[in-house]
């Protein structure tokens, strides 16, 4: 696939010799909620919570991960449109969290971003020419006939012709808006463009073609890309390294072979299950993730991810099938949550029994059975140990003390992700991820073989 | 990669630090701009600093402007330079305005009526002496209608079968006091037109200001200034004229600066919960990052795109604000050394059963004129709606 031609496209980071173009450490972006006249702090959004990610000259790195994981917040944070609450941003060697209002100015023309929606990017009451040289214009080129010769220029490079300068953005389709987007970012002449899910606006057939021009710009200006998206076929279409982003933080980085080859985080295995094949024989690898994903102002404990892993590490105690485990854990969490609600199941039951039954009527037994079926637990576990402590914390839900049954189940399944946060450590050369079972070394679960046999 | 013959200036040729270096030059019409109102400035400074206070300003054509004048003039700089001039710039954008203005017919017979209205009010004054008052002229009817030949003092047209027949001498007839109802009339053009368009261009100038900043800047700063608002929206301005009144006498001046400093508080309501969605637009978000100022970002991006909802609140406005002299006037609130429409209309009230015409003609100009501002602002706001973007060429 069209890779950028730079020469340290597949080489690992960790070899690396020259410095980074921009480096990132510990950004941080929350968003405080607040209330009241004196708009008092009630808590945080915590969109992005401390990345560390480097992107070198000539390089197309990849940010991937769910709507609401905070990677828009992340690009918009990293070059101060968005103030970051913490961390540092090095670009070209200086922190450029502590520029001043006029070194940002300058900074603006090294780097410069593509957003993502083409109809709102746009001022409806410029016309496109005036949309490419308003950051010219701004920069201080007040000679309105140069402006207009680059815009010429521009405008012929990104495919488009000149006299679309004197158009207006609602007569350009989405396609040629976003090339209209590469001409302006690129007008500044940057050393890294951002492209915030830039084709995700698009239809599919023109969205490689949008690409296709990135990659042949880059090559031409020898640009650093760091391209958001939420699109593994468009990152895996362009990108060199790869950083997988998981409510707030990253979980997983590596080169874009590695990371699709050897996926080392679940969720990334996740994600890339999650890809449709054009193969109708195969039905997918079969991970699903189960759950909601959790608000970003509250966000679990421990492992973020461990309220949705499919791979969650299991008590040492007990032995389940992983699968099995997994909806016990789900059960757990709702349980936590506080939206277990028995009489709702108990009413469930009667609506497919005779009219004079009540809710009251329904046993124990199966009300039990009822919960299960809820959360796809089998009837009864394999492990007769595991099978008694669960039996026990449906009868305390039963008889109307989920307290009692929320204490059995955190003490009895406590699981090691809950805890403790694992770190980003090197997996292999060149790809980390911040998993615990590669903090602990533990043997892959057979999902984990189901994904990388493919 | 373009392949070229002639040499062309690109981007990668651009020296930014060139640029730094070298002081911002103005473009040419900003230059013109600031020129127009320097020159503007020193006209005033002369009119109230230098010259003896009692002479004319311009001493030789014996011309003496009043601050209303003053203010008028600024007026219609402000036109110029923000209206007529961007729309001649932006010739495409204008040609699909006039497009879709032009199929309502009635406003574009409106627009013509306001025009030739606003060149006689703004001519004929400035050749015409005031109308005054001379009792032998009194009651003079029309031209092609007669009236009872005992109700003229003295018939200035001839008398034929005991009715007095109007003459070109005074084609819209004389009042009680023998004052001409054209030349009335044409004063009183020029007065409607000072009056909708001062109050006004104050009106949206802070409407504009105030509610772009507000939405702007968000935070204490648009907590103060719409709080602000709600407050001057509650302040009666009616009883603080009358007051003026009563300690100053009637002014179209104070009528004017009044009603423009305390009327824009429902403007800027509206252009700061237009200018609040404006700012989350995407484009924004792009000037910010090409390094552009807040001044920038609220000049080039959310003050053009809140202009349609300011256009139309605009054009609703002026004909209220000229109905509401008229009253004033009519009430004997106004200002007495300008004859204004609803002055001439109040003058012929006890009239009406034998003089039918002083009333009656310069109530056929204001209601006309209200009704033309209402029907160009409905068309205007068609021809502005966004939603029939897209449908041009």
């Amino acid at each position: 696939m069209g890779k950028g031609v730079s020469p340290v496209s597949d080489q690992s980071g960790a070899a690396r010799t020259e410095a980074p173009l921009l480096s990132v450490r510990n950004l941080t972006k929350h968003y405080p909620i607040t209330t009241g006249l004196r708009s008092k702090e009630v808590g945080r959004v915590r969109a992005v919570d401390g990345i560390d990610f480097d992107v070198y000259p000539g390089e197309t790195v990849g940010i991937v991960g769910e709507s609401g994981c905070g990677k828009s917040t992340a690009a918009s944070s990293l070059i101060r449109l968005e103030e970051p609450t913490e961390g540092t941003v090095r670009f070209d060697g200086e922190d450029i969290t502590r520029y001043d209002q006029a070194e940002l100015k300058a900074f603006r023309r090294r780097v410069q971003m593509i957003f993502q929606d083409p109809e709102s990017s746009f001022d409806p009451r410029m016309s496109i020419g005036e949309a490419i040289a308003e950051p010219l214009a701004v920069q201080g080129l007040t000679d309105a006939s140069r402006r207009r010769e680059i815009v010429v220029d521009l405008l012929e490079r990104v495919g488009l012709a000149a006299g679309d300068a004197d158009r207006y953005p609602h007569e350009l389709s989405g396609g040629q808006k976003q090339r209209v987007g590469l001409a302006r970012a690129l007008s500044m002449n940057p050393d890294m463009i951002i492209a915030d899910e830039p084709v995700s606006a698009l239809d599919v057939s023109i969205q490689s073609e949008i690409l296709a021009l990135m990659t042949d710009l880059q090559e031409s200006f020898g640009l650093s890309i760091l391209i958001i998206s939420h699109n593994l076929a468009v990152i895996r279409q362009i990108c060199d390294r790869v950083a997988v982003m998981y409510l707030g933080e990253i979980v997983e980085l590596g080169t874009a072979s590695e990371v699709f080859t050897n996926p080392q985080h679940p969720y990334t295995r996740a994600l890339l299950a999650s890809i449709p094949t054009a193969d109708p024989t195969d039905r997918g690898t079969g991970i699903e993730l189960t759950g909601d994903v959790p608000s970003p102002s509250n966000p679990p404990t421990g492992c973020r991810f461990h309220t949705r892993c499919p791979e969650l590490i299991q008590p040492d105690d007990y032995a389940f099938e992983q699968s099995v485990w997994r909806r016990v854990m789900d059960l757990r969490q709702k349980l936590d949550g506080g939206t277990v609600d028995v009489d709702a199941i108990r009413e469930g039951v009667v609506t497919e029994r005779e009219p004079s039954e009540t809710p009251d009527d329904v046993s124990a037994t199966e009300t039990k059975a009822r919960l299960r079926d809820e959360f796809a637990i089998p009837q009864s576990l394999g492990d007769s140990r595991a099978e008694s402590v669960l039996e026990a914390a449906l009868d305390d839900l039963v008889s109307g003390n989920p307290a009692a049954a929320r204490e059995r189940l955190a003490t009895e399944f406590a699981t090691p992700c809950e805890s403790q946060s694992p770190t980003l450590e090197d997996a292999t050369a060149g790809q980390t991820a911040s998993c615990l079972r590669l903090e602990n070394e533990l043997p892959p679960t057979e999902l984990e073989q189901t994904v990388r046999s493919d | 990669m373009a392949v070229d013959n002639e040499p062309r200036e690109t981007f990668e040729d651009v020296d930014w630090d060139d640029i730094d270096e070298t002081t911002r030059s103005f473009s040419r019409k900003t230059i013109v701009t600031i020129g127009v109102y320097v020159l503007f400035a020193v006209g005033l400074l002369y009119d109230y600093v230098l010259k003896p206070s009692r002479a004319d300003t311009i001493e030789p054509l014996g011309i003496s402007l009043q601050a209303l004048d003053w203010l008028y003039i600024l007026t219609l700089l402000t036109i110029l330079v923000g209206v007529v001039v961007p729309l001649y710039e932006n010739g495409r954008m204008t040609r699909y305005y006039w497009q879709q203005f032009r199929k309502n017919r009635a406003a574009v017979a409106s627009l013509l009526y306001l025009g030739v209205i606003f060149l006689i009010g703004s001519i004929g004054p400035r050749f015409l002496e005031q109308p005054t008052v001379d009792s032998s002229n009194a009651y003079q009817p029309p031209v092609f209608t007669s009236a009872p030949n005992w109700l003229p003092v003295e018939c200035a047209g001839e008398v034929a079968g005991g009715s007095c027949h109007g003459t070109w001498a005074h084609p819209f007839g004389t009042t009680h006091e023998g004052k001409d109802i054209l030349v009335s009339v044409i004063y009183g053009m020029e007065v409607s037109m000072q009056v909708g368009l001062i109050a006004a261009l104050i009106t949206i100038t802070i409407a504009a200001i105030v509610g772009v900043s507000a939405a702007y800047f968000g935070g204490w700063i648009d907590a103060a200034l719409m709080r602000y608002v709600d407050i001057q929206i509650t302040f009666p301005t009616f009883f603080l004229y009358l007051m003026i009144v009563y300690l100053y006498g009637g002014s179209l001046f104070s009528m004017i600066v009044i009603f423009g400093l305390l009327g824009w508080g429902g403007i800027a309501r509206i252009v700061r919960s237009e200018a609040l969605q404006r700012r989350e637009e995407e484009y924004v978000l792009a000037a910010k990052n090409a390094g552009a100022s807040g001044y920038w970002t609220m000049r080039r991006h959310l003050l053009p795109n809140v202009s349609n909802s300011v256009i139309t609140a605009v054009t609703l406005l002026i004909p209220g604000l000229i109905l509401f002299e008229a009253s004033l006037a009519f009430l004997g609130l106004g200002d007495p050394t300008v004859p204004s429409w609803g002055e001439v209309i109040a003058s012929g009230r006890n009239d009406l059963p034998n003089a039918w015409w002083v009333s009656t003609i310069p109530g056929i100009f204001l209601f006309f004129t209200i009704l033309a501002f209402n029907f160009v602002g409905d068309a205007l706001r068609d021809a502005l709606d966004p939603r029939a973007e897209g449908g041009d060429q």
